[in-house]
């Protein structure tokens, strides 16, 4: 409705604009102008070594938020991330411990396990008709239950989780001058954007997202398709799971619960509608750098922990205010 | 439209029906179109129906296991005991059902149950004049997020998942702002007026909040909130007043969860910046088992309280079933998933049979 109204003066520019493309600019505008203020108030902030922590660290929000950006581009929420992510570190670590040097077992194991998950979400949201936040949300207590029973809340001997030492410095080295991750990272965006913008498959989530119906009449397998995005959500939070662990050097309890409303929260922010049909994992990505960047920032000032929640949820509400909002008599 | 949002009204019959004392003065011949009736009002509460159930089924399952372990039935005392965890979930899930009714969703519960927790813990004490007034504060504060909440919402035009996922990390850090370590205390006095250890007298408010639900339901607000979750586009043709049913909803739902933060604060007579972080998701576990629909329009207090109780029971169970305290989140999610997909399952298939 707006693109008729405005001038077409600069012809291909301004019809490449659209307004959920220009939302991903400002994500990054924004990311850009924190480390800005990062460095004007903590110089050193934005040296070249500073930015590739801070992009390590968005790397783990981002691939989680990949799986999330997935299921709420068709208007869902996984809620289970937090424990799938964890329990699929641990899987890796203890699989790779245990069967002497198996970095590879390890990794494929987690990955099936966040396969897993994810798949019996998407079937008990499509088959049982359960709707996604209590399907998630009890998937994610299912499988924290699982771990912490099968490994006995990792306090017996054996189950100790270091993540095998080959991943370690895999994770934590360097190619090319760049961060290992860092570019484990880009590949990861260009796979999943060019899947979401060049693939059929890509159209068929986004048409779901705007209307199950519509697509449904026209003949897209909407059932098959949430299936699958629910499945890929699982085996991305194992990525950042199997990632995390290597990065840290070891699954720890807990490792995930932030990552849950990070997530979130970086979709959103990256101009992903909430009630899904539209959105793009570069908006996420943006989301996740400016999320991370202003944790950083408020940390580099020595923020007190109560100080950061509300600057953070603050930072969230203004974000969605300038445009986050629908638009009015929907 | 108008159906459903009336049909919930007569929630009761069909309610009470699986309990013990129904059934004993039936009717001899109720007419075809009476049974049409009947079946509809069946399916159409189908989820409450199921929540009563489950409430009954899990209890006798609690006595019986209790009854094995321990060799005697259990007493006054355990059922204070269940009373007492269970009060505060109550009020969280009402507060969360109110919010979802308008097709909402409140994630800062649990950050304004830090909050209220944590100042219960500092200020409820040293007579009764300041107890009562930090009481009144304290609701204030609530219904003061909650309009915070709804506002946004309502006139900001966000999503309230998003809405409440910016204030749920305000309140939390507003909780550890005010209560930097766990601390605090309850006067007993206080403590003994809400809870008795030795009788489950806190039914007292469950008791409270179903009659003030179903005098709510039917005035002008709660009949709008209905309305607005059920079908906004024609609530708001209607003349419902959309926007300001919407905030009241969030102002209640906040009130309530400043209540449960009192509540929570004197089962554990201290304070816990923390403490109140889990109640986001078992609210809404709770109003769902309760048969409380998350597409809004759909569900009563009622039912939210059984599924509270549910949920509360269901630990005891599992502890007496000598499960694995580590192997209880899986419990706890399987018995959410299966509970809400049998309800799901069986309301679609009465609704396939109607036809």
């Amino acid at each position: 409705m707006s693109s008729s109204t405005q001038p077409r003066a600069t012809g291909g520019l301004r019809a490449a604009m659209n307004p959920d493309r220009r939302k991903i600019l400002y994500g990054y505008a924004g990311a850009v102008a924190l480390f800005v203020l990062g460095d004007i108030l903590k110089p050193g902030f934005a040296s070249a070594s500073g930015v590739q922590q801070i992009l390590q660290v968005s790397s783990f929000v981002g691939l989680v938020a990949a799986g999330q950006t997935f299921v709420i581009l068709v208007g869902g929420i996984d809620l289970s991330v937090p424990w799938v992510l964890n329990s699929a570190a641990i899987v890796m670590s203890a699989v790779a411990a245990g069967s002497g040097g198996g970095m590879t077992l390890g990794i494929v194991l987690a990955l099936v396990f966040g396969l897993v998950c994810g798949l019996a979400n998407g079937l008990g949201i499509v088959l049982l008709g359960v709707p996604a936040v209590v399907m998630t949300l009890g998937m994610n207590g299912m499988v924290q239950g699982l771990i912490l029973g099968v490994t006995h809340g990792l306090t017996c001997g054996g189950c100790g989780a270091p993540a095998p030492t080959a991943l370690n410095t895999l994770m934590n080295g360097k190619t090319a001058g760049i961060d290992t991750s860092l570019l484990i990272w880009l590949g990861i965006i260009i796979v999943v954007s060019f899947v979401l913008s060049f693939t059929s498959f890509g159209r068929r989530v986004y048409a779901v997202g705007n209307s199950e119906r519509v697509s449904y009449l026209a003949g897209v397998n909407v059932k098959l398709v949430t299936i699958v995005l629910y499945s890929l959500s699982g085996v991305f939070a194992a990525v950042a799971g199997v990632a995390l662990a290597g990065f840290g050097g070891s699954a720890t309890l807990g490792m995930g619960d932030p990552y849950l409303f990070q997530s979130i929260a970086a979709v959103v922010i990256g101009g992903t509608y909430i009630l899904g049909g539209r959105g793009h994992y570069l908006g996420t990505v943006a989301g996740a750098i400016v999320l991370v960047t202003l944790v950083s920032v408020l940390l580099s000032q020595n923020a007190a922990n109560y100080l950061r929640d509300i600057v953070y949820g603050a930072v969230i509400l203004v974000i969605l205010l300038l445009y986050g909002r629908q638009r009015g008599e929907a | 439209m108008a159906e459903q949002a009336f049909g919930g009204r007569a929630a009761g019959p069909p309610g009470r029906a699986p309990g013990p004392s129904g059934g004993a003065a039936r009717p001899p011949l109720p007419s075809p179109g009476e049974l049409l009736r009947r079946r509809h009002l069946l399916a159409q509460n189908v989820p409450l129906v199921v929540a009563v159930a489950l409430l009954v089924a899990i209890l006798v399952i609690y006595v019986v296991l209790y009854l094995v372990s321990i060799g005697s039935f259990p007493g006054a005392f355990e059922a204070a005991s269940i009373t007492d965890h269970a009060v505060p979930l109550s009020l969280a899930a009402v507060g969360q059902t109110v919010v979802v009714l308008t097709r909402g969703i409140d994630l800062s519960v649990g950050g304004m149950m830090d909050m209220t927790n944590a100042l219960a813990a500092l200020h409820l004490h040293g007579g009764l004049g300041p107890e009562i007034l930090w009481t009144a504060i304290i609701m204030a504060i609530g219904a003061a997020g909650g309009a915070l909440n709804g506002l946004l919402v309502a006139y900001g035009r966000v999503q309230p998942i998003l809405v409440t996922l910016g204030t749920l990390s305000i309140f939390q850090g507003m909780a550890l702002w005010i209560l930097p370590s766990p601390g605090g205390h309850i006067s007993s006095a206080y403590t003994g007026f809400f809870l008795n250890p030795g009788v489950p007298s806190a039914l007292i408010y469950v008791v409270i909040l179903g009659l003030g639900w179903s005098a709510f339901r039917r005035s002008r607000l709660g009949v709008d909130i209905y309305a607005v979750g059920n079908d906004e586009a024609a609530a708001r043709a209607n003349s419902v007043p959309v926007l300001r049913a919407k905030v009241l909803a969030y102002v209640l739902g906040g009130t309530l969860t400043a209540a449960a933060g009192i509540a929570l604060a004197t089962t554990t007579t201290g304070g816990d910046a923390t403490g109140g972080d889990v109640f986001t998701l078992s609210s809404i576990a709770a109003a769902v088992v309760g048969g409380v629909s998350l597409f809004g329009g759909r569900g009563s207090a009622v039912g939210a309280m059984c599924g509270a109780f549910v949920l509360t029971v269901l630990v005891d169970v599992l502890f007496f079933a000598n499960i694995d305290p580590l192997f209880q989140p899986f419990y706890q999610g399987l018995f959410l998933v299966l509970a809400v997909g049998a309800s799901t399952l069986l309301g679609r298939y009465l609704i396939r049979r109607r036809r």
